[in-house]
């Protein structure tokens, strides 16, 4: 799980351009939207995209995620138990 | 009416054989702007996003909101650039995963926009189209925009990001008299410079 968490923080950071920011830097649990990393809208959408693109994962309920969105580790454990890639 | 340019800024990448990516962030580097979503914006929301900040940066009243600053755009190759990138997210059927991100900036007034939110500007904003750089569009252009009785401010740029060029020249242009007059002579002069 530490494996994947740490290459999906990777992956966050190429795919949001999140320049400034280490893998080191996003905290495991923190929130990924609001006060967290701050991420908006079209940030959503592109782990979205990500999601489908590396994990072969397709949401197509936007409430699923709302919750599966809330942190890395979530995030991480949703991944785990449906990828398809 | 008379109109003056308070101040402008000229940019141009120096060399079509530093990455364009690179040159931008670099200026971004140089002027310690802490501004994360500029990582996010297209080469040519950041070359109009880096000209306003050199124009504002000292400017004691920034980001106090202002309902008289127009904001408008000028440049030949529209979006084309982030909608060759956007394009490419698209090409391929096996490989389909169109990327919002990119897709936001294919339209190229977004970058007046993304000026506006960071400076608070809530006047008019616009971008127009031309086969090249005219001075004489921009200086009817401009003039039209003070022609309603709120506008006493119009931030003026030509920005132009595609295959290898990366230019802006953006001027302030006011009302309140100052050294430099707003005409066609002078916005080609600076240009030219």
């Amino acid at each position: 799980m530490d494996e994947l968490i740490l290459k999906l923080k990777g992956e966050i950071i190429e795919v949001l351009n999140l320049e400034d920011l280490q893998p080191e830097d996003i905290a495991d649990d923190a929130p990924l939207f609001g006060e967290g990393l701050g991420l908006d809208s079209i940030d959503a959408l592109e782990l979205i995209v990500l999601l489908e693109k590396n994990y072969g994962i397709k949401l197509t309920d936007p409430a699923q995620g709302r919750e599966i969105f809330q942190s890395i580790r979530v995030l991480a454990d949703y991944i785990q138990a449906n990828r398809k890639k | 009416m008379n109109l003056y340019i308070k101040t402008y800024r000229h940019l141009i990448n120096p060399s079509p054989m530093i990455d364009g990516k690179e040159y931008l962030t670099s200026v971004y580097r140089s002027l310690g702007i802490d501004y994360p979503k500029f990582f996010k914006m297209d080469n040519l929301s950041k070359l109009g996003f880096l000209a306003s900040e050199l124009i504002f940066k000292d400017d004691p009243s920034r980001f106090v909101p202002r309902e008289d600053l127009a904001v408008i755009g000028f440049n030949r190759s529209a979006s084309l650039e982030a909608d060759t990138a956007y394009q490419a997210t698209i090409q391929d059927n096996k490989n389909y995963f169109p990327s919002p991100a990119a897709f936001v900036y294919t339209l190229p007034n977004i970058v007046t926009g993304e000026i506006a939110i960071r400076n608070k500007f809530y006047g008019e904003t616009s971008f127009y189209i031309s086969e090249q750089f005219d001075a004489e569009q921009i200086f009817r252009t401009v003039n039209h925009a003070f022609q309603d009785k709120k506008t006493r401010s119009v931030l003026a740029a030509w920005i132009e990001s595609f295959d290898g060029t990366q230019e802006v020249f953006m001027m302030l242009v006011e009302t309140e008299t100052s050294e430099i007059p707003f005409s066609i002579k002078q916005i080609n002069k600076i240009m030219n410079n």
